[in-house]
């Protein structure tokens, strides 16, 4: 599915005169299956732009077409429906419910659509170096272990695209490294294309598209 | 999972107190509209005249034996009495301007006749089956509703004559004849009891047979209307009872202390009926605002929920359907101890020797059901609105 964006710009950067090469103000499309960096500097909007896409504000001009559905068209439930089976995000402040489990936060996210079962996400757990921490509390992990729950959360439902807000900011470039090859894998399985906000790091990564802010 | 997350941040003293306030609420409502109803029945069915219906008479003084006073009613003074806000209708009390007598026409029983004295009562006024109450021209017997007095009456009599006396259903049995007269003719009918009257002094008849004898065997002279009929508004006995003794009337003083016990306690039942009322829609509206505290306490969480892709509806439901399960937890058991209550009650008033009805009051199970129903939409549309908003 593509994302069309036709001169969207953001209500609190109306200030700001953005370049020629800023995705604001400018139409482009977001091929379907295609592997996205977005790169910008502390406050040009990425969080921003992962909000809008994934129906968090709706504070902009402009359109931006799902497919070919208008997203401030969108109700409640249409929401509810993309959120479980067309996007995925992992938050820049990850979300997870401290007081549960990593079990237990993975699994209120694999519930909706039991897309795995508990072995096939511990044995995500394990790729990503946070097998043992199965049964700990979120709230006594690092925030690099808490990262790597967030995404391994985001890749338990299907998808047409996953969005990363900043996911390997706490992460040293081999777990980083690590942690990219499993969302490749998955966005592969289903077909699927991932946008990553990141601060400047390509996170020695081949991507299809590059965004500028 | 959903529920410990949902649920978690309750303070909990707060939820005990509204619950504990519901409960109580709850159980003085239910007493209170139960009891209300019942003692609203006390009394109807047990006498020919309809609740709340008195008989009254102006005061028989030094004055009015001397032609001082009236003690009749005028028309006007009639109308008045309609126009007071506490009495639904005022209807003049009939009496016969014929000469009857009534005696015993059975060969079981001794011959018995006195000169009696009849009077008619429209039937919106007389607590008995219409079917039953006419007569017309032809018919085997006129039917008669005896003072309980003029039994007892005839009873002594039986008792003097060495007869066994008679109960209220075998006088209903007994065949009796009114003889009706003029100067110029003599007629006997058959006459029927088909019941017994604390409430009133005289023999009550028809209309229909009223208006034959008045108007075959009536005197020249018209009858003054002695006696009428107030038919005063539920619970409002304590106006009536004034208006009469600033007009110099009175009732019979029984009918004026059931009406006015029925009065107190109604009153009474009302003021705890009221109180109640106030007690459950309190605590009703303490368990919406702990609601609402608990969905903005756990904010994070639902907004949470609703990123991670489960809806709104599963999020509405899960926080109503518990609060349903708690409020009807503490609606069963107050009615159940209700229940009790009422048993204990019933059973504190049988000892005290008044019957009231011990079946349950349909309106009680009404009203418990309307505050649970009510209940539910509020809490309801509180906790899709609050949800709702949560939407981001």
């Amino acid at each position: 599915m593509d994302i069309q964006f036709k001169k969207v710009n953001p209500h609190p950067l109306n200030a700001i005169q953005h370049s020629s090469e800023s995705i604001w103000n400018s139409d482009f499309v977001l091929k379907s299956g295609t592997k996205v960096l977005l790169n910008a500097s502390s406050g040009k909007g990425k969080s921003t732009f992962s909000g809008i896409l994934f129906g968090l504000r709706s504070d902009y001009e402009g359109s931006i077409l799902f497919g070919d559905k208008e997203l401030k068209s969108f109700t409640k439930h249409d929401w509810t429906t993309c959120r479980v089976s067309k996007i995925s995000i992992v938050f820049q402040d990850l979300q997870l419910f401290p007081e549960l489990t990593v079990k237990e936060n993975l699994e209120l996210k694999n519930n909706l659509t039991n897309s795995f079962s508990l072995d096939e996400i511990q044995r995500f757990n394990q790729q990503l170096g946070i097998g043992d921490k199965w049964e700990q509390k979120c709230q006594f992990l690092s925030m690099g272990q808490q990262q790597r729950v967030a995404i391994v959360r985001a890749l338990l439902q299907p998808f047409d695209w996953l969005i990363l807000d900043e996911p390997f900011s706490h992460l040293d470039e081999e777990n980083t490294t690590i942690c990219l090859d499993l969302i490749n894998q998955r966005c592969d399985a289903l077909g699927a294309g991932f946008i990553l906000t990141s601060l400047g790091s390509k996170h020695q990564f081949s991507y299809d598209h590059k965004l500028k802010l | 999972m959903i529920n410990k997350l949902l649920f978690k941040n309750q303070k909990k003293s707060q939820l005990v107190i509204a619950l504990i306030g519901a409960f109580l609420g709850i159980v003085f409502l239910l007493l209170s509209v139960h009891y209300s109803v019942r003692i609203n029945e006390f009394g109807k069915g047990a006498d020919v005249l309809g609740p709340n219906t008195l008989i009254v008479q102006k005061q028989v003084t030094n004055a009015s034996t001397l032609n001082l006073t009236k003690t009749d009613f005028s028309l006007e003074e009639i109308n008045k009495l309609i126009q007071e806000p506490f009495i639904k209708d005022v209807q003049p009390v009939q009496s016969n301007n014929f000469d009857v007598s009534f005696e015993t026409s059975d060969p079981l029983v001794p011959y018995f006749r006195t000169d009696v004295f009849v009077q008619t009562i429209p039937i919106d006024f007389l607590d008995v089956k219409t079917n039953e109450w006419n007569w017309k021209m032809g018919d085997p017997y006129v039917p008669m509703i005896m003072p309980r007095e003029f039994l007892v009456m005839l009873n002594t009599f039986m008792s003097a004559s060495g007869i066994p006396q008679i109960s209220d259903d075998l006088a209903k049995e007994v065949k009796f004849k009114f003889k009706l007269w003029n100067d110029d003719k003599t007629e006997r009918v058959n006459v029927k009891i088909i019941g017994f009257t604390n409430e009133v002094s005289s023999i009550l008849v028809p209309s229909s047979f009223m208006e034959y004898g008045n108007t075959v065997f009536g005197k020249t002279e018209r009858k003054k209307i002695t006696q009428i009929l107030i038919l005063g508004e539920e619970n409002q006995f304590g106006l009536v009872e004034s208006l009469m003794q600033k007009r110099g009337l009175e009732p019979k003083n029984s009918q004026l202390i059931v009406g006015r016990l029925k009065s107190i306690v109604g009153t009474l039942l009302f003021l705890v009926f009221s109180i109640s009322l106030v007690a459950v829609f309190s605590s009703f509206l303490v368990l919406i605002q702990y609601i609402q505290l608990l969905l903005s306490k756990n904010n994070y969480e639902i907004k949470t929920l609703l990123r991670l892709g489960y809806g709104t509806n599963l999020i509405i439901k899960k926080v109503h359907v518990y609060f349903i399960k708690l409020v009807g937890l503490v609606c069963c058991v107050s009615f159940l101890v209700f229940l009790l209550i009422k048993i204990l009650i019933d059973q504190l008033f049988v000892k005290g020797g008044l019957y009231l009805g011990t079946q349950l009051s349909s309106l009680s199970v009404i009203v418990f059901l309307i505050s649970f129903i009510l209940f539910i939409y509020f809490s309801f549309r509180i906790v899709k609105k609050d949800v709702n908003s949560l939407f981001v």
